[in-house]
């Protein structure tokens, strides 16, 4: 608990400082993007982690939330910050119906019907042509009023910032939900939930709860995502979407809060590296999750956390010391990693 | 009427291969409790192979639907063995997540290898209309449905009749009472697997003669599959044939008599529908597992 507020704290420290060291408009918006994966990553991994469930049409509440920005803010003109807070809301609403659908199964029945909800949400979001205008999709969706003099890079580092602010956000709501009450049992029904219905946990409720929680993020993400792009189609309910989200959790370590973070920060790179290969790269990434799933079942943090877990033991007495010691390896670890990179 | 009779007749068809299409996923979910999100790739494989060689070498239709089988067979084998092994007793998740990778790997693979364009396989059977009544159906339609039938009987033979079929059922119903009248239970996961991606290969074949094949298309038939099994009650032959039907019939329907646009979502909706109503399925028997 304190090893991830600590690791997120100093996250935060560096992302904010980041634009004084990389501070041209490429640099910017590869920080856009990683700080929207974060968003989505963080809300796929609560249901994936948390609850224990795997949403496979996650991308429903993506989309309605890009969806929603993007029409609200293009037919009645609301501003930026509106739009973005009416798409999570938005987003947490279809999230309480479908949710309430859905959650009444389990296991691969669960998986595959709420990838029929996204399919059905794509099917009407390219033939309702009168409201979402179809295949072609909204385009021109006006940036916020008080930068559209900005120059190009100043606008970037605006959306930069705007994002990080609305990823901490999702992460600091996060991690008061998963270390709450509430949290502690959802993490209870999904580690043996007949032990948990018990000792008078509703499973049901619970999952609700941290479906809605995870749709209201995702439409968060959708809503910046409508604005920073400025055009939303059809393809934001696509399986392309779908498949980064897992990626960047299973790869980070679901059912950490930190191991989106990271994930979202190592697929983001990893796609731009594999750009070169053209269209190679998702053969390449096909691969890189049969490695994850073999290999590395419990993600990278996963890994950093059991190994950590293992070492307490053997130290008997000093626990804090032992507490202290990897920990501050990875994040050191992880922190030349990103300085490399961003260099 | 006659306009119903041909919808009917239509969807009576195209439900037949949607049937078949499933039939490999219900075939190794019903006994593995695998779901193959590489099914559809499975599938486009199939298709592919028969295109690369009916229409590009030129080979007899039945002479390669032999090796599509031998091929797919083989490859579901290695498949199982090699990585759904490795994660078999970790639960649901896993499994699924490494099938998502192989359906990846595998339509971006084809797309690399072969492009974007369609192709569809050289068939024997000419595509000469038949009028029964006030029904016409092409000839190649007709025969293929004939095809379907003899696959899907043939593969229920296999799993009910025979010594593997019956080992098959055994080793799902409890490994280790399996292992202990010595059968060898590894062989058999491999050997099921493989039974799936021969039936979505034959499928891919068969039905790439009538279909397009493209390397991106096995997302949408999966999802086709999906539809099928779960209206079907997940895992049983004959809810297939009949969720592939209901299904089939439906589309052609409402395509016929409403709209063409929102023709893909019916699937969706019917499955939604049947959740609201029976949560695992129209006929499914089996109340909820612990």
């Amino acid at each position: 608990m304190a090893f991830e507020r600590n690791f997120l704290l100093v996250g935060l420290v560096l992302a904010l400082l980041a634009p004084l060291v990389a501070y041209n408009e490429y640099a910017l918006h590869i920080g856009v993007v990683i700080m929207f994966s974060v968003m989505l990553a963080t809300s796929f991994n609560l249901i994936v982690g948390y609850a224990g469930e795997f949403p496979l049409g996650h991308t429903a509440f993506f989309g309605i939330g890009a969806y929603t920005a993007a029409l609200l803010s293009m037919r009645f003109g609301l501003p930026f910050y509106g739009s973005v807070l009416a798409a999570a809301v938005m987003a947490a609403l279809f999230g309480l119906a479908i949710g309430g659908v859905t959650l009444r199964l389990r296991g691969p029945f669960f998986v595959i019907v709420t990838l029929c909800f996204a399919e059905v949400l794509r099917l009407i979001a390219s033939n309702w042509i009168g409201l979402t205008n179809g295949p072609m999709g909204l385009s021109g969706i006006a940036k916020p009023a008080w930068i559209i003099h900005f120059t190009g890079v100043e606008q970037k580092l605006w959306f930069y910032y705007a994002g990080l602010l609305l990823a901490s956000i999702s992460l600091l709501i996060s991690y008061r939900f998963v270390y709450s009450n509430v949290g502690r049992a959802v993490v209870a029904v999904r580690e043996n939930r007949f032990v948990a219905q018990s000792i008078g946990i509703w499973p049901f409720y619970l999952g609700l709860v941290t479906f809605v929680l995870a749709a209201a993020i995702s439409g968060l993400a959708g809503g910046f995502y409508a604005y920073y792009i400025s055009y939303v189609g059809p393809e934001v309910f696509g399986f392309s979407f779908m498949i980064t989200m897992i990626i960047m959790v299973l790869a980070g370590g679901k059912g950490t809060l930190v191991g989106p973070v990271v994930g979202a920060v190592i697929v983001v790179f990893l796609e731009e590296y594999l750009r070169d290969f053209k269209d190679l790269r998702f053969s390449i990434f096909g691969l890189i999750v049969i490695a994850v799933v073999i290999f590395l079942p419990r993600g990278l943090m996963g890994f950093v956390t059991r190994r950590h877990e293992l070492y307490r033991p053997r130290d008997g007495g000093n626990i804090s010391k032992a507490l202290s010691g990897e920990p501050d390896l990875t994040a050191r670890a992880l922190d030349t990693e990103r300085g490399v990179l961003d260099a | 009427m006659d306009l119903f009779f041909q919808l009917l007749a239509n969807g009576l068809v195209t439900g037949t291969f949607y049937a078949l299409s499933a039939l490999g996923l219900t075939l190794v979910f019903g006994l593995m409790r695998v779901v193959n999100f590489a099914h559809g790739e499975l599938y486009v494989i199939g298709g592919l192979l028969g295109w690369a060689l009916t229409a590009v070498l030129g080979w007899n239709y039945f002479l390669t639907l032999l090796v599509v089988i031998l091929v797919l067979g083989v490859g579901g084998y290695l498949i199982d063995q090699v990585l759904i092994a490795r994660v078999r007793g970790q639960g649901e998740e896993p499994t699924i997540l490494l099938t998502i990778g192989l359906s990846i790997f595998i339509a971006n693979t084809a797309l690399l290898i072969v492009g974007t364009t369609p192709v569809t396989v050289a068939s024997p059977f000419a595509s000469k209309p038949l009028f029964l009544g006030p029904v016409v159906i092409t000839q190649a339609r007709l025969m293929l449905v004939g095809v379907c039938a003899v696959l899907i009987g043939g593969a229920n033979l296999l799993i009910q009749r025979t010594t593997l079929g019956r080992a098959m059922r055994a080793t799902f119903q409890d490994t280790m009472a399996a292992q202990l009248v010595g059968i060898r239970t590894a062989h058999i996961y491999g050997l099921t697997f493989a039974l799936g991606a021969i039936l979505a290969g034959a499928a891919g074949m068969l039905l790439g003669s009538i279909y397009v094949v493209e390397p991106t298309i096995g997302g949408v038939i999966s999802l086709k599959a999906f539809v099928v099994f779960i209206l079907g009650g997940m895992g049983s032959f004959a809810g297939a044939i009949v969720g592939g039907l209901i299904l089939g019939v439906a589309e052609a329907l409402w395509g016929g008599y409403v709209a063409t646009g929102y023709v893909d979502a019916i699937g969706f909706a019917l499955v939604i529908l049947t959740l609201l109503v029976r949560p695992y399925g129209l006929f499914s028997k089996r109340a909820e597992r612990a």
